[in-house]
């Protein structure tokens, strides 16, 4: 978190803008982890990568495979080879790899009954894992166990309704302050966040290889869209934002290590459905992006308040600072 | 500081593209305001100067930073007829007004030599000029004692004044004015002037040399409203300066993040404020996490650069709280498009035993260089990674190389493993395999003989290999000489029982016609040898 002494500067511009081509609206669009590849998918039912270095756009790939809206695509990180998720209104999840230049799709899941709307690869230190999200109201984890084959784990009925999001929890190795002899593996707590019809954020905890729902987190008055758990700077907090129909940014926060009390924390109050949330790497700056067509970026301020330091209008990429009456509302 | 090589760029830029020409421009104006800033914040904050001492640097600050005039001083001073140029006399108050005393009776002088008729009013001022009591830097004289000769100095100007002295001569007669500190004869010359801080320091000059630190803000503030009279608005730049003259650090801090367009220049500000321990001083209660805050901003901003995070990196070190923290998630994250740059990155990490990102960045090159084929490269990245099911995969690779090729890739690599080898089971088998090979090689049969039995009694073997390396043993069990003992051979049929035995029937029969040779071969090659080894072992010696 920041410690400022007023709100900073509008010092964000925009640096570039992709002319992707789609055939209609893009859902998604998500930088790799060097940010040097950009992948875009679209109701038009294709998913694309471009080479976004310096400036350029140039097409690497137009992955078809999915006959319906692509709802989310995820990157996984480099140490497993360059593998992207998506996840569509065909019920599939699809997971494409990279293999001698040719991006070519490696694993299908239909496992859902409906719409999968959200994907989310966990952190590395676990292996390759992703958590899928879907309208029919389940969440699937499908991990790699070798030579192509996925194992897949279903926790039934996470959300009445149907579930919209889902965020993994950064990997913390608990007593990571004490030394772990080298080559141990350590035993990680994987948890992850996930954001449903219900109105709920809940958190999910593994044990004994089964998944249990650790907290339920309400506030919001409508469908939560969009969740995401902030990364981990070391200390032995733990934050999560979560947006929602009901134009609502929460910021969650939970102060002892044994995730027991989250205490929600009103970010602002959007006019219209808030859709996405998203974390820099060192969480200091979320994005915030909805149906008022603006991105936003917010920052926490000494004072504990969150205030807006950018935000790009749709077609202009023009930058403003919010004036004064819009800020920090509780 | 840089910007002087700017300077000398800028002539033959602006020749060929005015777009560019601009550009440099702009960022010339930026970088001088910024030296403008970061000296006035020396003088006032870091060296502290006290009342006397501090009109000399403000004096100095304003001849090194307002530059405005310096052309039209050259073309006089060097012209043919100086005191005969058209802007003699701006030149001349120039001086006076910056306080340059020997340089305006130097120019004076020509004048006066000029015009012999008016010698004694350029004595009068020359004279006035020459005894202007000014502060001094060292411990010579109190500020009582300067104030006081002041006063005397001053009561003498007025008099001359007073007396129609200068009354002939118009410039002369102001040039006294401004020596008296007339507030209307200074911004008479406004042009000259250029700036309002320019005028305030003129304007301590002549008429309060001795000026406390604390009582800048009230000179400042007037001297901003009565130089720009209400005409223009102040600038970013006047707003910081103000905040410095006010000293109000905190606010010249804001002010430049919100003037200034990244972080760089309020970085290093606010870090030297903070080891001269001045912004622990004011009392806010994070006291010091200011600097920290600014500098791990600019870092994270050095780091979407392609060469600049290397200096990302030293300034993370220097962020006691979250400054590890932060490099370790930055540093994973740049771009790894070479092998030396990963190597670059990596020492990085070892020196600050981030073993978590070495080993990731480890796992990354050696997925990266398996893709791309080269087995070799993959391998010992893993083996730096100490991944030890990553390096089981690669040595596989290896072997099924082997066996579909006949001959190992990389051999230098593997010939030289070493104390990795024991990394995974498998890449131990592949290193001692591959020395079966070299030891065949060098004709050194029974000790060769000897490490491919122990392969597979010892199980280092894997059993899908056994085939493969009862085959190898096939050329050994033919030589003319007997290399394999009884015990050895007898140890070798049981491995191959062990493997015929462990396949179903079903598999037998799905066994083509080779594999039913091959274990013909096998069982005839290995009951010759036992008939040959039994005679030779019965046999004396000598006999």
């Amino acid at each position: 978190m920041c410690l400022l002494l007023s709100p900073p500067p509008p010092q964000v511009s925009v640096i570039n803008t992709v002319d992707t081509s789609h055939e209609d609206m893009i859902h998604d669009a998500q930088m790799d982890y060097y940010g040097t590849r950009l992948a875009t998918c679209s109701s038009d039912r294709s998913v694309k990568i471009f080479d976004v270095r310096n400036g350029g756009q140039i097409l690497i790939a137009d992955l078809r495979g999915h006959e319906g809206p692509v709802w989310q695509v995820a990157w996984a990180h480099p140490m497993y080879g360059n593998i992207l998720a998506s996840c569509s209104y065909d019920r599939k999840v699809i997971i494409w790899k990279e293999e001698n230049g040719t991006w070519e799709k490696t694993y299908e899941y239909t496992g859902h009954d409906s719409s999968v709307n959200s994907v989310c690869w966990a952190p590395h230190d676990y292996g390759l894992i992703l958590a899928c999200g879907s309208s029919d109201g389940a969440i699937s984890l499908l991990s790699y166990t070798g030579d192509g084959q996925w194992e897949v784990k279903k926790i039934s009925n996470a959300h009445t309704i149907g579930c919209n999001a889902v965020s993994w929890a950064p990997a913390v190795v608990p007593g990571s302050l004490i030394e772990q002899p080298s080559g141990q593996k350590p035993n990680y707590i994987k948890r992850f966040a996930s954001g449903g019809c219900d109105n709920l954020v809940k958190i999910w905890k593994e044990e004994d290889g089964q998944w249990k729902e650790e907290q339920k987190l309400e506030a919001h008055s409508d469908w939560v869209r969009d969740v995401a758990w902030a990364p981990s700077i070391g200390l032995p907090t733990s934050t999560i934002a979560s947006c929602s129909q009901d134009g609502r940014v929460f910021i969650w926060t939970c102060d002892d290590a044994s995730g027991n009390s989250w205490s929600p924390k009103l970010l602002h109050k959007f006019n219209d459905v808030v859709w996405h949330v998203s974390w820099s790497i060192t969480a200091n700056i979320l994005a915030v992006s909805g149906g008022d067509n603006k991105v936003t970026l917010w920052k926490e301020s000494v004072d504990g308040l969150w205030a807006c330091i950018s935000d790009v209008n749709k077609g202009q990429g023009g930058v403003s600072a919010l004036p004064e009456g819009q800020q920090n509302e509780q | 500081m840089c910007f002087f090589l700017i300077f000398l760029i800028l002539p033959s830029v602006s020749a060929r593209d005015p777009a560019l020409h601009s550009q440099y421009s702009t960022q010339v104006s930026i970088l001088s305001a910024m030296e403008l800033i970061w000296n006035l914040c020396e003088i006032l904050f870091v060296e502290a100067a006290a009342a006397g001492p501090l009109l000399l640097r403000l004096l100095d600050w304003v001849r090194l930073h307002v530059c405005d005039v310096d052309n039209m001083v050259r073309e006089v001073l060097s012209s043919e007829n100086p005191s005969k140029h058209e802007l003699f006399w701006n030149v001349v108050d120039v001086f006076v007004l910056q306080g340059r005393m020997d340089e305006a009776r130097h120019l004076l002088a020509k004048e006066a030599s000029a015009n012999p008729t008016s010698v004694n009013m350029y004595k009068t001022l020359d004279d006035l000029m020459k005894k202007m009591p000014v502060p001094s830097l060292g411990n010579t004289q109190t500020l009582t004692e300067m104030e006081l000769k002041w006063q005397h100095w001053h009561e003498e100007c007025q008099r001359y004044l007073q007396d129609g002295t200068f009354a002939s001569n118009s410039h002369m007669e102001s040039i006294c004015k401004i020596l008296l500190g007339d507030e209307d004869a200074i911004l008479e010359k406004k042009e000259l002037l250029a700036t309002w801080y320019q005028f305030l320091v003129t304007r301590l000059l002549y008429s309060h040399p001795t000026v406390k630190p604390m009582e800048l803000r009230f000179y400042a503030q007037s001297s901003m409203d009565l130089f720009l009279g209400g005409e223009s608005s102040p600038e970013p730049l006047d707003t910081i300066l103000m905040a410095a003259f006010e000293f109000e650090m905190h606010q010249v801090i804001k002010e430049c993040s919100i003037a200034l367009s990244n972080w760089w220049f309020v970085a290093h500000l606010t870090d030297l404020l903070d080891h001269c321990k001045l912004l622990q001083s004011h009392n806010l209660y994070f006291g010091s996490n200011m600097r920290e805050f600014l500098l791990l901003e600019y870092a994270s901003g050095l780091f979407s650069h392609h060469s600049l995070w290397q200096l990302g990196v030293d300034y993370f070190d220097h962020c006691p709280e979250y400054g590890r923290v932060y490099l370790e998630l930055h540093i994973e994250r740049i771009p790894l498009n070479t092998e030396q740059k990963a190597l670059k990155v990596l020492r990085i990490c070892e020196q600050r035993q981030m073993h978590e990102q070495v080993r990731s960045i480890c796992k990354i090159m050696a997925m990266k260089a398996l893709r791309n084929n080269r087995l070799g490269s993959a391998l010992s990245w893993s083996i730096r990674a100490k991944d030890a099911a990553f390096a089981t995969l690669i040595s596989d690779r290896f072997l099924k190389d082997y066996c579909e090729r006949g001959c190992f890739s990389d051999l230098d690599l593997i010939d030289n493993l070493g104390p990795s080898m024991l990394l995974s089971d498998r890449l131990t088998f592949l290193g001692k395999y591959r020395e079966f090979h070299r030891l065949y090689g060098e004709k050194r049969f029974s000790e060769a003989a000897k490490l491919l039995l122990m392969l597979m009694t010892a199980h280092i073997a894997p059993c899908s290999f056994w085939m493969t390396l009862l085959t190898d043993a096939l050329p050994l069990l033919e030589q003319k000489e007997v290399i394999f003992s009884a015990e050895q051979t007898y140890e070798l049929m049981r491995c191959l029982e062990d493997l015929t035995a462990g396949k179903s029937d079903k598999q037998k029969f799905q066994d083509d016609d080779v594999e039913t040779m091959k274990v013909e071969m096998l069982r005839l090659a290995l009951a010759r040898n036992l008939a040959r080894v039994i005679v030779k072992e019965g046999t004396l010696e000598g006999s």
